[in-house]
């Protein structure tokens, strides 16, 4: 019998379905964390984290936090008990299901707009777009505002699946320094290391000198751009330094084996190297669940992916003490419909969905809103995409209701329409 | 199935009857007798049709959907029977919809049927009882029990799912036989040899098991890649034998989607996969026109036509005729064709539409036979 | 130096209020008059005129987008001519690298680093160094890019404007409010402004009714599509702070000017080509083709103010309006007068743009020393007192480090007799290409560059494309240096990439570091990136 968390427990999906960067071979002849990261009192207690984790494509709230068995809508799966009494998920999700009392459910969320690049938008910014001004994302805003002067690492990272995005548009007004670095793929950023036929020791001296004529160009004309300027490159060595963060082959293969060996594991895993090693914000997108056709067997597949690595990092931010002062969010660009389409398909659908965190300055086990019997409408408590924006600032210790001040006008940091969901804040 | 197969023509394809459903229906099949249509809904019920009459019943006891439905053989002294029920069939007007019952049918002949649901649950039913109930639950497979088929001999049964195994139980008393490891994906179908001594399964990745049932050992593996894609914009496999029949003389077919572009819009085409048994050469049968979708069914019909049913917008039955891998005709459904069953007497097929109907087409012109 | 100061001071003396009196004086005079009385004893606070090496290297990246060779920075500094500075100036203005630079300006104000979906690069690049090349009035050439429908192949470039903006109405009207209006009426889509009273939600929606009948044709994805029209429409808006939620209507209207006077056509005359499935309608009166004589006409005194200002922020590194965008009562210029003078010269001149460039460029303001003056730490960056430091945008980097390494050397060679300036800009858009993407702005955002981020920096240390320029190959920089001795290779390195000679320091380090090495070609090469990845060269100073 295979491995099977749910059902899936398909061999490619335990091996090598998407290569696995040749990390199981590194890994074994090490045997051991060599390189576990960084002990965890390195990290400032006071320093707070964001991990979202994205479902692309938007997944089925049906299928995971809001079942509806044995209904019209409800599909062919069950709805299964959790660690929290009286609380049920899908059977798709069994691993989650033990750790529930740490993640809190929101079930009554409208984000209002059933297009992808919207919707996405939506959800990471907590507004809806408004022509001509363009807000910063999440992350952009928990880099600059949970960032210490003294990071070694980038505030903002966002891993990718493949070669797509780029960090230019999420930081907007707050400037690129806030922008998210991409991880392709969960490979370290391009150029990261030291080129080819070029010596540690000659790359001292060029830098030497580039240091001194910046220092001396710089010391009469002082200002922001220049020091960031000058700053860049002692980050680019010091994240250099620390490239090996990025290599989860200094993992045991015992941790590899419990995020499961395909990209979403490798990338999870690295997620939570990143959060070790200080970056602010981890942004990683699974991919996808824009499931038009045959919605159930690719929420098999692809929930078969998630639930385990999913697992495995709260495990491992709470054995760590780091659960207490990680937000972990589990997002998606909308739902999908309740109604089964004839494909076996459920389409695009932001009325009434669901949002699952946990961990820092979330009430663990907390469910919040409701839905009809059909999960056709919220008929409790309904939220924005603005209230949990206002919710992921507030659990990590900060003031949502503040504003930006770009160009010296004042914007707000979250939708001043919205408010926290106090419900589930510790 | 009758010692003669009766002529059809495609062409003449006709509404026999329809039955109405409020919930998708899933999967399709005839009795054994003939007398019955039974059909799985998204609702986790069974449907019973009465060809005879047009009465519906409701089949309960599964908590998830049913697409496989397998039945025992009829006993020999069921053939008088259910001959007399069949010139009764053939000599009652079309029923449409599940009106009162028409004139006085006779009793239907008891028979055993087998389900198997997306909980992993088998269950044993006598179907043709007043308001059937399960007689027997096994849980078979850790996720979906994606199909389950019945020996020719009525002695063993097998099914398939998502735990990748294939399993074998006595029919008599629903105990496992035999577990068949080694698909590497979700089996989709599952299939027993005319003669009884072999299986075929079918998985995901278009993988076709062909299993000695005395060993239990993997004998060989056919190619029926064709029906699988791993998508990778999406990141995501489709694939499947959606159907798989064997005909009398060892054929075996498998249908499913291939040349897929977008897996989450359904983008591709239905196919058929037909191997020779002997030699496993594969021919791949494709519609005549363009079509988007799946082929959700297969068989064979003794006249000497492969026949498919599907659907992605709409629905359709292809109709292929001897060696030519195009299909000759082809009849539009009114909703996708999640299902194909041929009837035992070969006169007519039924499909099971995504819209919760169920329809029956003869396979003649009106006034043949 | 001193003779520019006494000259600066005399000036200030006769010059408040500034008036028409002053005609007579040069432009470059006046803004000099001007800027000195914006702050108490200005001549004395304010950092010296720079020295010629600075001046240089200034002028060149902001009329030419790229940096002196070596050979012309040792021209100019031994030329003893009074009037230099003057003829470095008008002979820059009249280089194929003005129509370059200034396409290069034109394309990120206008666009603001959106994709090219539906007027692709190449032609919209062409398009802008032939207009700046023959110095269309900008005034003519605005409303060329307000009028064009996108139909005509020769014209179609012009309409990238709004065709690039998919024509959606609100971001078009944003848009043309801040770059040729200098107002963000973002806030007042909704309501108006709630804290700048003269943004009015009835100006936002006077812009809007310009366009509101406007739509792409066939349909905004097609990238083929053009601008069509309907004949019907009008625009209402309610504010959202109004509980009554009472309508108001507009007509088509430039903010703080008169609604137009619109035609009332009869029933069934509205159409010259009446809409139809796949038939592009044409209406008997074009509400669109007013839109571009009421945003230029000399009634609009924003069109001119906003152009003026956005040229000065160009060449001075701030706006006189700051942000540019952002021009009201609440936030009036730093020098209102100068704004004033600014925009009249330009409309007087006939909207001439190289005419106003040379008369800043003349200007000791701009001329001044990037470096503050020893006892000035508090600079007021509104007053001038000393250069703005101004990041290289992502084109001026990619061929100043093109200039410095020698590799634009290496292309015209490789060019030979077929060297014509766009011949050797083609063969090296590629690697122009690729500073883009890493140091242009984001999409439909200000591209001030003024932000660093660590992937830009590891393409500079770490990438091939910079490494692969700065190392020794055949003819360029660090291979030339090899050649060299010493010292005269440091002088040549520091020409060649930061436009001025070593002092005596660098001078030694230059010797220390290819002193003793095995690969001395390779140890040139590491002083050419070192050099190209300072402060020094990423900011114009």
């Amino acid at each position: 019998m295979p491995l099977c968390d749910y059902s899936c427990g398909s061999a490619d999906h335990r091996l090598s379905r998407r290569a696995f960067l040749g990390a199981a071979g590194a890994s074994a002849v090490l045997g051991r964390d060599v390189f576990a990261g960084p002990a965890t009192g390195e990290l400032s207690r006071a320093q707070k984290r964001v991990l979202v984790i994205f479902l692309a494509g938007g997944v089925s709230q049906l299928e995971t936090w809001d079942p509806k068995p044995g209904t019209e809508t409800g599909g062919p799966f069950a709805a299964i008990p959790t660690s929290v009494p009286g609380t049920h998920i899908c059977e798709l999700l069994p691993l989650t299901a033990k750790r529930m009392h740490r993640l809190a459910l929101v079930r009554s969320l409208n984000s209002t707009s059933d297009d992808h690049g919207i919707g996405e938008k939506i959800m990471l910014t907590g507004r809806k777009p408004e022509a001509g001004i363009e807000y910063p994302h999440i992350g952009a805003v928990a880099a600059k505002l949970l960032g210490t002067a003294d990071q070694v690492m980038p505030g903002h990272i966002a891993i990718f699946p493949r070669g797509s995005g780029s960090g230019k548009q999420d930081a907007t007004f707050l400037g690129a320094k806030y922008a998210s670095v991409p991880v392709a793929d969960g490979r370290p950023p391009a150029d990261l290391l030291r080129p080819a036929g070029l010596s540690e020791e000659t790359d001292r001296q060029r830098e030497e000198l580039r240091r001194k004529l910046t220092d001396k160009f710089a010391k009469s004309r002082r200002s922001a751009a220049t020091e960031a300027y000058a700053e860049s490159f002692t980050q680019a060595e010091r994240v250099f330094r620390r490239a090996d963060v990025f290599d989860i082959a200094k993992e045991s293969l015992k941790t590899a084996e419990r995020y499961g060996r395909h990209d979403f594991g490798r990338h999870l895993l690295l997620a939570r190297r990143l959060l070790e090693s200080g970056v602010s914000y981890v942004k990683v997108s699974h991919s996808n669940y824009d499931t038009h056709h045959e919605n159930f067997d690719f929420h098999i597949e692809q929930l078969g992916e998630f639930d385990r690595p999913f697992a495995a990092l709260l495990d491992d931010l709470s054995d760590r003490g780091m659960l207490d002062s990680t937000l972990v969010v589990v997002m998606s660009e909308m739902g999908r419909t309740p109604k089964i389409n004839d494909r076996y398909g459920r389409d695009h659908w932001s009325k009434a969905w669901s949002v699952a965190l946990g961990g820092c300055g979330i009430h663990g086990g907390a469910v919040v809103g409701k839905t009809n019997a059909t999960g056709t409408a919220v008929v409790d408590r309904e939220v924005s995409a603005g209230h949990l924006f206002h919710t992921y600032l507030q659990a990590v210790g900060l003031n949502s209701t503040k504003n930006f001040y770009p160009n010296d006008r004042p914007v707000p940091i979250a939708d001043p329409k919205a408010e926290p969901i106090a419900e589930i804040l510790v | 199935m009758p010692p003669s197969s009766p002529p059809i023509d495609p062409t003449a394809t006709r509404v026999r009857a329809e039955f109405k459903h409020n919930s998708p229906l899933i999967g399709c099949r005839f009795d054994p007798s003939g007398r019955f249509l039974f059909a799985t809904a998204q609702d986790n019920t069974i449907q019973r049709f009465d060809l005879l009459t047009g009465a519906k019943v409701s089949l309960l006891g599964h908590q998830s959907w049913v697409r496989g439905l397998a039945f025992l053989p009829l006993r020999a002294s069921a053939v008088a029977e259910v001959a007399a029920a069949e010139m009764f069939r053939v000599a009652s007007p079309a029923v449409v919809g599940t009106g009162p019952a028409v004139g006085s049918a006779p009793r239907p002949h008891p028979i055993k049927m087998i389900s198997a649901d997306y909980s992993g649950r088998l269950m044993w039913w006598s179907a043709a009882a007043t308001i059937p109930t399960p007689i027997r639950t096994v849980q078979s497979h850790a996720g979906w029990a994606r199909a389950v088929a019945v020996s020719p001999d009525g002695k063993l049964v097998a099914s398939c799912g998502n735990d990748q195994d294939v399993k074998l139980w006595r029919a008599m008393d629903g105990s496992q036989v035999r577990v068949l490891e080694g698909h590497t994906s979700h089996v989709y179908n599952v299939a027993f040899h005319p003669d009884g001594t072999h299986l075929a399964s079918a998985d995901l990745k278009g993988v076709v098991k062909d299993w000695d049932l005395t060993t239990g050992a993997c004998v060989r593996e056919l190619d029926a890649k064709i029906l699988h894609k791993y998508d990778p914009s999406f990141m995501a496999d489709i694939g499947g034998a959606r159907g798989i029949a064997f005909a009398p003389d060892g054929r075996l077919a498998c249908c499913g989607i291939t040349n897929v572009s977008n897996a989450f819009a359904g983008v591709g085409n239905p196919a058929v996969v037909v191997f020779d048994w002997k030699s496993g050469k594969a021919t791949s049968l494709k519609p005549k026109d363009a079509f988007q979708g799946t082929a959700w069914g297969v068989d064979f019909h003794p006249a000497g036509y492969v026949i498919a049913a599907g659907g992605g917008s709409g629905g359709r039955i292809w109709f292929w005729k001897g060696e030519e891998p195009t299909s000759i005709h082809t009849v539009t459904v009114p909703a996708n064709a999640r299902d194909l069953a041929l009837h035992p007497a070969g006169d007519q097929l039924a499909v099971a539409g995504g819209n919760g109907s169920a329809i029956v087409y003869a396979l003649q012109p009106t006034g043949v036979k | 130096m001193t003779s520019w100061s006494c000259f600066v001071v005399a000036v200030v003396a006769t010059l408040s209020p500034p008036s028409s009196a002053r005609a007579g004086e040069s432009l470059h005079a006046r803004i000099d008059g001007l800027i000195a009385a914006g702050y108490p004893d200005y001549p004395k606070q304010a950092a010296p005129v720079a020295d010629d090496d600075e001046f240089l290297r200034r002028i060149y990246l902001d009329l030419n987008g790229t940096i002196p060779t070596a050979d012309e920075a040792r021209a100019f500094f031994a030329d003893p001519s009074p009037t230099k500075r003057m003829a470095v100036v008008d002979q820059l203005l009249d280089s194929p690298g003005y129509a370059r630079r200034m396409a290069q300006f034109l394309d990120v104000t206008l666009m603001e680093r959106r994709n090219d979906s539906k007027v692709p690069r190449a032609a919209w690049e062409e398009y802008l160094r032939g207009s700046v090349g023959r110095n269309v009035a900008y005034d003519a050439f605005v409303r060329e890019l307000l009028s064009a429908d996108g139909a005509d192949p020769k014209t179609r470039p012009a309409a990238k404007f709004f065709l690039d903006r998919d024509l959606e109405p609100n971001l078009a009207t944003r848009d043309l409010s801040r770059v040729f209006l200098g107002r963000n009426l973002q806030c007042a889509q909704c309501h108006d402004h709630p804290s700048v009273a003269d943004y009015k939600q009835a100006d936002y929606y006077g812009i809007l009714a310009f366009l509101n009948r406007s739509f792409l044709f066939p349909n905004a994805a097609a990238p083929n599509a053009v601008i069509a029209e309907k004949a019907d429409g009008d625009v209402n808006f309610v504010s959202v702070f109004d509980k009554a939620k009472k309508q108001a209507a507009t007509g088509p209207r430039i903010p703080g000017g008169n609604p137009l006077d619109e035609p009332t056509l009869a029933k069934g005359k509205e159409y010259k080509t009446a809409p139809a499935k796949d038939v592009k309608p044409v209406p008997a009166y074009s509400r669109r083709k007013r839109l571009a004589a009421a945003i230029t006409s000399a009634d609009n005194p924003a069109f001119a103010r906003t152009a003026v200002n956005r040229l000065w922020a160009m060449m001075l590194g701030r706006g006189l309006v700051h942000p540019v965008d952002w021009d009201h009562p609440g936030n009036p210029p730093s020098h209102p007068a100068l704004l004033d003078l600014l925009a009249a010269e330009f409309v007087g001149h006939g909207y001439d743009v190289k005419w106003l460039l040379r008369a800043i460029a003349l200007s000791q303001t701009y001329q001044r020393r990037s470096e503050a003056p020893a006892g000035l730490t508090e600079i007021p960056p509104d007053r001038y007192l000393v250069a703005i430091l101004k990041p290289l945008p992502a084109e001026s980097l990619a061929f100043a480090i093109c200039q410095a390494t020698g590799q634009t050397a290496l292309e015209r060679t490789a060019l030979g007799a077929k060297a014509t300036e766009p011949a050797v800009d083609a063969r090296l858009a590629a690697t122009v290409a690729q500073f883009r993407a890493k140091f242009g702005g984001r999409p439909g955002e200000p591209d001030d560059g003024t932000v660093t981020t660590l992937d830009q920096t590891l393409f500079l240390k770490n990438g091939n494309l910079v490494r692969g320029l700065t190392l020794p190959r055949i003819g360029n920089l660090a291979d030339r240096l090899a050649k060299l001795p010493d010292s005269q290779a440091a002088d040549e390195l520091f020409l060649s990439v930061l436009t001025r000679r070593p002092t005596d320091d660098e001078r030694k380090d230059v010797v220390a570091a290819v002193t003793g090495g095995a690969n001395r070609p390779a140890a040139f090469g590491e002083l050419v990136w070192a050099l190209v990845a300072s402060a020094e060269f990423r900011f114009n100073h």
